[in-house]
């Protein structure tokens, strides 16, 4: 059977979870994989965790939500307890490091746990507005589902209106999704 | 003639909303009646964004009982014509819609089962699969497809038209707020270019001639003053439902030949149990699956065949049994053991299908 990757991501309102899981999940589809992602999208969306489920595979997909997530990335405390669940012996939790003492909360049975410092790296290399375009650098370095080039051409497609106006910005966008995909190989 | 809306066939990435206004316009829909409830509200803002490119229409009413009378009315003036709703929307639904059961009128509706009872959640359930096949005040004379992925939504949703103007039973396009919101991947087609013959829609009311002299005279009823003659027009009805039965049925099945559990669920549910299957397949487990895809009529000879086959039955769905009643309706005189596994309103993994199977084979 094909293997299908599994991707749960969570985080704050504006934080950006669902852009970047519509944009991954996009990126996989223009590369020929099936891919499904899914928001949450109840009443709790206003003022509540923001959770993304994406998944990516060769072949079938099955639910479109499941039990255990092969990478988990959590980016606030709160994310953090909404989404222990989801880690297994085989997942990957992704954290963002800046959260304040989560340590005791973070799950204990995933197979690998991958504080990253998104935030500050965002505001000191970047800019805290790509802190997103980090996220989505490191779930493509920790699943390797996605080539970088391909996650580029479907933020190109999403943002080049904005980069023609502001071609910086295109600069700027690659190099933090660059960087991400540095942090969880350093992590 | 208006250009077409698929000109090749293309992959594309959407959500199930769009999906069905893509499909709609794809089987040459007329025009869309509708009001406003989550989870399928893109759909009519899919439909009105594209529909005047393709000189098509929409009407937004004031409810959903006037979208499902407005969508009849349509029908009567030979538009293809639909309308979509979900959860209390799909409730008032129920009058118009047994309306066109009494008339035969073919309207198209699709449905987004969102959680209940009442206004509940905006989210997701298998919950509104009674009231969508046999609610209103009737006997159910209706067709019902249970989609469980975007392919499907798209490729019934195209069907619905034709299975409703071929069979002039109201056809409904049953899925969820999951196939709603979520995005995956399908193929767009324009279904004449595969060969698909689009059946074209025939006014009711207001043809050419004279009434009485160059035509019968149109007359359609609701109302009839005497117990005989509803009898007699019901029954007619029930005999031409139960013959186009055999042709509309549809369903899926895997493994079920050398299975000692086979797992029954429809709709998205189907897609956990699928892949749990061909997973517990992998590890040597015997277990099938069986899928209905029309929910109304169920292929009722091929449920009497897996009940008549001594395997254990697990029967999953996100709501208290009301796929279950059905089933068990189809399958009753049989000693099969059927086990249950309802989850109202909530989404059922691969993951539960796998452990709730082992535990009746353990």
């Amino acid at each position: 059977m094909n293997k299908t990757t599994k991707i749960v991501l969570a985080g704050e309102g504006g934080q950006g979870v669902q852009s970047v899981a519509e944009i991954i999940a996009e990126a996989a589809n223009e590369e020929g994989k099936q891919a499904l992602y899914i928001p949450n999208f109840g009443v709790e969306q206003r003022g509540g965790v923001s959770v993304a489920y994406v998944q990516i595979s060769d072949g079938d997909i099955g639910a479109p939500k499941f039990q255990t997530g092969d990478i988990v990335v959590a980016l606030s405390d709160r994310a953090v307890r909404r989404t222990v669940n989801y880690a297994g012996p085989g997942t990957t939790f992704v954290y963002e490091s800046g959260i304040e003492g989560i340590e005791s909360e973070l799950p204990q049975k995933a197979g690998r746990i991958l504080p990253i410092p998104a935030i500050d790296v965002a505001k000191n290399e970047f800019h805290p507005r790509v802190f997103n375009i980090i996220i989505m650098g490191a779930v493509i370095g920790a699943t390797g589902v996605i080539p970088l080039e391909r996650a580029k051409a479907a933020v190109e497609k999403k943002l080049g209106y904005k980069f023609e106006k502001q071609p910086k910005l295109r600069d700027l966008n690659f190099k933090a999704m660059e960087r991400g995909v540095e942090l969880v190989a350093e992590a | 003639m208006s250009k077409k809306i698929v000109e090749q066939e293309k992959r594309a990435f959407m959500t199930g909303n769009e999906v069905v206004a893509w499909a709609a316009l794809a089987a040459k829909a007329d025009i869309m009646y509708g009001y406003p409830i989550t989870p399928q509200n893109e759909i009519m803002h899919y439909w009105t964004r594209m529909a005047p490119k393709y000189e098509k229409s929409f009407l937004q009413t004031e409810d959903e009982l006037s979208a499902g009378f407005t969508t009849i009315g349509g029908v009567m003036a030979g538009r293809k014509a639909f309308t979509a709703t979900a959860g209390p929307g799909n409730t008032l639904m129920q009058e118009p819609m047994s309306m066109a059961e009494m008339m035969r009128l073919p309207t198209v509706v699709v449905v987004q089962q969102r959680g209940g009872p009442s206004t509940a959640t905006v989210i997701y359930s298998q919950q509104e699969v009674t009231m969508t096949s046999i609610g209103g005040n009737g006997e159910g004379m209706r067709i019902v497809y249970s989609t469980s992925s975007h392919q499907e939504l798209y490729d019934y949703t195209i069907k619905a038209f034709n299975t409703a103007w071929k069979y002039r039973f109201p056809t409904f396009v049953l899925g969820d707020g999951y196939q709603a919101k979520m995005r995956e991947s399908l193929t767009l087609y324009d279904p004449e270019a595969r060969g698909i013959e689009l059946i074209p829609p025939e006014a009711y009311v207001g043809k050419e001639g004279v009434p009485g002299k160059d035509r019968p005279p149109a007359h359609f009823r609701n109302t009839y003053n005497m117990e005989e003659e509803l009898y007699e027009l019901v029954m007619d009805a029930l005999q031409d439902y139960e013959k186009i039965s055999p042709d509309v049925a549809e369903y899926h099945s895997a493994g079920i030949e050398d299975a000692e559990l086979v797992i029954v669920g429809h709709g998205i549910v189907y897609r956990a149990i699928k892949a749990a299957v061909e997973a517990m397949r992998e590890k040597g487990l015997r277990v099938g699956y069986f899928r209905p895809v029309t929910l109304r009529p169920l292929p009722v000879p091929q449920i009497k065949e897996l009940m008549a086959s001594n395997k254990q039955i697990l029967l999953m769905e996100s709501s208290y049994g009301q796929l279950a009643r059905l089933f068990k309706d189809v399958a009753y005189g049989s000693s099969t053991k059927i086990n249950t596994f309802f989850k109202p309103g909530m989404g059922i993994t691969a993951e539960e299908v796998e452990a709730a199977a082992r535990e009746i084979l353990k």
